[in-house]
């Protein structure tokens, strides 16, 4: 377990091997950025049966007293910052943590990772810049990793902006596309402005403790060193990285953007990876969150429903496929938001691993159709089914897991969420919530059915089925899609429910509300069985609802004018107040600071060469002169 | 015996002349011949206060040479010195065909 370090240290190596032999290694090198995740996959199986063999007594573990969970604590000397030993110096480590949190992520990281980049194989096939495509995914997969087993804010800062970086680059991959380029640059800036937020939070943790380490922090929370206003405000600055990393309102309007990257890219950076940083890093700093009864949880709550109910509403009335499936991302990170703002620790990273398998899934499904047919408008298609099957039945399979379909996996894990919410926030927060979940799988039904059912277009013939690089490893999501929920359970034996491995201080049984979960069940299930109705048998018209709703349409179709709005603040307010700062500097830095005494400098010189004249006799004349009058100054001063 | 200050005033005379002669031509040969002008105003000046001071009183011999040799230094550098001027000039004349000092102006700025 000692060498969970090396997880991520793999992929790091591949991904400039990648760079410099991908002239001349076959398939551009991409197989060492596979073999690289395959190896840390390979690594978190050891690792994980070494946690579960590990208890209190282990050397480097104990049982934290903040999070209550077995904890493992590997740690080296990174640096001073100072001369080491003076006064006010820092030293920095090296350190990872392994405990329930970071052993799940790395499984899911790693297995995602290992999936997507395999399904590229196919997917990337033939394209002019195949192996920097792989060493941006090693260098992605070994700084997320990094993220997950982080045991200080500066090494998880560090990582989680490699993560962005990687996440810039791999959405302007194809930056011949002005809105590929267009889309990397929002995806980068917005998600800095939270980021910004974050490194304050963290220099004010860092001024309060005195250390970077994240239990030192916990410690200073718990002992009460770090008082109730400090903790409240250290958390929110803290959530607004985890805001833009999680493209939570307002910072939502970057992540259907970044849809303009390679499908795959979305299915593990966007989807299932990169984008729950932001649900990872509450959860990981939770003691911080959840210290002077949660302050600080119930803004996570309310900004999480928001997120999940408005995202929800534009997947409804998008068109195209993939940001569909990014509305439904935003939405159900969201709702995982939602969960820890309810005290649902469990829930919402049951929710993270489901979601993450089904949304890598989806996308991938998603790739698959556009691989078949370079189209994502779901108004062109239908009934792709008879042309891709076994891509419209895994689509199929994710969707109805994330619509809530009970035994698929995303039942559990939405139920569980429900269960938290209903059971620690106000009922408005369930009635929500609910809603929330019947819009979820309403678009999901709306996806599935349009695409893949109803009657075969005339100009969708002509597409294919794609190659079994690609199929394979939608198959294995499509099991995990299923199956994962079932950990949820406390079967027979002494597992006692994922519930007894995830937890926040209280190991939790399974649990199940029979009202909740009938309700959620009709719901979800009503849903489908609506969206049949509408979209394949024209049944149900949707002609009435959307004339008596009729005002609210457009408002939805423009996703709430958020980008019309920030345009407007762009360029009324942050473009005037750069131009006043672009001439202040033009004008009194550069001309009268700078330029001044350069161009009087200048000026002086050339006045002053003109004595120059580079003829003898001037020379000559000057001598004469001098000469004349240092006599006449002679002769005066013998003569006084 | 002629009055110093006649020498030395013919002194003055050339010097100036030869002065003018520097300030005044364009022809570096001119101006090097002006140089020669100015240094024999001095040389008559060393010679005329050294054989002034030489004699004590009329009848006495010679004491003092230190004008006299002071005078034939003076020749001997000049001779070397127009020697080399005249080699710069003549590069000068090979090089850009003229030797008027007007156009000899590239030390400049």
């Amino acid at each position: 377990m000692e060498w969970a370090w090396l997880i991520p240290v793999f992929s790091f190596a591949a991904a400039p091997l990648i760079v410099v032999l991908g002239r001349v290694l076959p398939g551009s090198g991409s197989f060492l950025a596979i073999l690289a995740i395959a190896a840390g996959f390979a690594l978190f199986w050891w690792v994980f049966a070494g946690f579960l063999g590990a208890g209190a007594g282990t050397e480097n573990c104990l049982v934290s007293a903040h999070t209550g969970t077995l904890t493992c604590h590997y740690q080296m000397a990174w640096f001073h910052a100072g001369l080491a030993g003076a006064a006010g110096s820092v030293a920095l480590t090296w350190g990872i943590i392994v405990d329930p949190l970071t052993v799940a992520m790395l499984g899911l990281v790693t297995f995602v990772a290992l999936m997507v980049q395999i399904y590229s194989l196919g997917y990337m096939r033939g394209d002019s810049r195949f192996g920097w495509y792989y060493a941006v995914h090693a260098l992605f997969a070994a700084a997320m990793l990094t993220l997950v087993l982080a045991d200080n804010f500066l090494l998880l800062y560090v990582a989680w902006e490699l993560v962005g970086i990687c996440s810039y680059l791999l959405i302007g991959f194809w930056h011949e596309r002005p809105a590929a380029k267009e889309a990397a640059k929002k995806a980068f800036i917005v998600t800095r402005i939270g980021d910004v937020g974050m490194l304050i939070g963290i220099l004010l943790i860092w001024r309060e403790v005195g250390s970077f380490s994240m239990f030192d922090a916990f410690e200073a929370v718990s002992s009460g060193a770090m008082t109730e206003g400090v903790t409240t405000v250290a958390a929110l600055l803290l959530f607004l990285g985890a805001m833009g990393k999680s493209a939570q309102f307002p910072f939502h309007v970057w992540l259907p953007d970044a849809m303009e990257g390679p499908t795959p890219v979305s299915a593990l950076i966007h989807a299932a990876t990169m984008v729950v940083a932001g649900v990872f890093l509450v959860a990981r700093v939770y003691p911080i969150f959840s210290a002077y009864d949660g302050d600080a949880l119930l803004v996570v709550a309310v900004i999480g429903l928001i997120t999940a109910l408005m995202a929800s509403t534009i997947a409804l009335v998008s068109v195209d496929l993939k940001r569909i499936l990014a509305y439904s991302t935003i939405s159900h990170l969201g709702l995982m938001m939602l969960s820890l703002g309810a005290f649902g620790y469990t829930a919402a990273i049951f929710h993270l691993l489901a979601h993450g398998f089904a949304k890598a899934l989806l996308f991938l499904g998603a790739g698959s159709v556009m691989h078949g047919t370079d189209e994502l408008d779901i108004r062109k298609m239908g009934g792709l089914r008879k042309v891709m099957p076994m891509t419209a039945f895994l689509f199929s399979l994710g969707a109805l897991s994330l619509g809530g379909i009970p035994i698929l996996s995303g039942f559990w894990s939405k139920d569980e969420i429900l269960l938290a919410v209903n059971d620690h926030l106000n009922p408005a927060f369930i009635i929500l919530a609910l809603l929330t979940a019947f819009l979820s799988a309403m678009y999901m039904a709306r996806a599935m059915f349009v695409t893949f059912f109803g009657n075969l277009r005339q100009e969708m013939e002509h597409a294919h089925e794609s190659p079994a690089s690609m199929i394979g490893p939608m198959a294995l999501l499509g099991v995990l899609a299923a199956v994962f929920g079932f950990v949820g359970f406390n079967w027979p034996g002494s597992y006692q429910g994922i519930g007894s491995f995830l937890f926040f201080h209280e190991a939790e049984g399974f649990h199940f509300n029979w009202w909740l979960g009938i309700l959620s069940m009709i719901l979800a299930v009503g849903a489908f069985v609506l969206g049949y109705l509408i979209y394949i048998k024209d049944r149900v018209s949707l002609e009435g609802f959307r004339a008596r709703i009729g005002g609210l349409i457009p408002v939805v179709e423009n996703k709430y004018y958020f980008d019309e709005a920030y345009q407007w603040v762009v360029d009324r307010v942050v473009l005037v107040f750069a131009n006043f700062i672009g001439l202040f500097d033009r004008i009194v830095i550069n001309d009268l600071a700078v330029n001044g005494p350069a161009n009087s400098v200048h000026r002086l010189g050339i006045a002053m060469r003109l004595h120059v004249t580079g003829h003898v006799y001037s020379y000559a004349m000057g001598m004469v002169l001098g000469t004349i009058a240092l006599s006449i100054f002679w002769w005066f001063r013998s003569v006084s | 015996m002629v009055d110093l200050v006649y020498f030395q005033l013919l002194s003055a005379a050339l010097f100036v002349i030869g002065m003018y002669g520097v300030l005044a031509r364009r022809s570096a040969v001119l101006i090097v011949m002006s140089i020669e002008l100015m240094l024999n105003a001095v040389n008559i000046n060393l010679i005329a206060a050294a054989s002034h001071l030489g004699y004590r009183s009329v009848g006495e011999a010679f004491t003092n040479f230190d004008g006299q040799i002071i005078a034939i230094f003076v020749i001997t550098v000049a001779a070397a010195e127009l020697g080399l001027a005249l080699a710069i000039i003549l590069r000068i004349y090979r090089n850009r065909g003229s030797v008027n000092v007007d156009e000899v102006d590239l030390m400049k700025w």
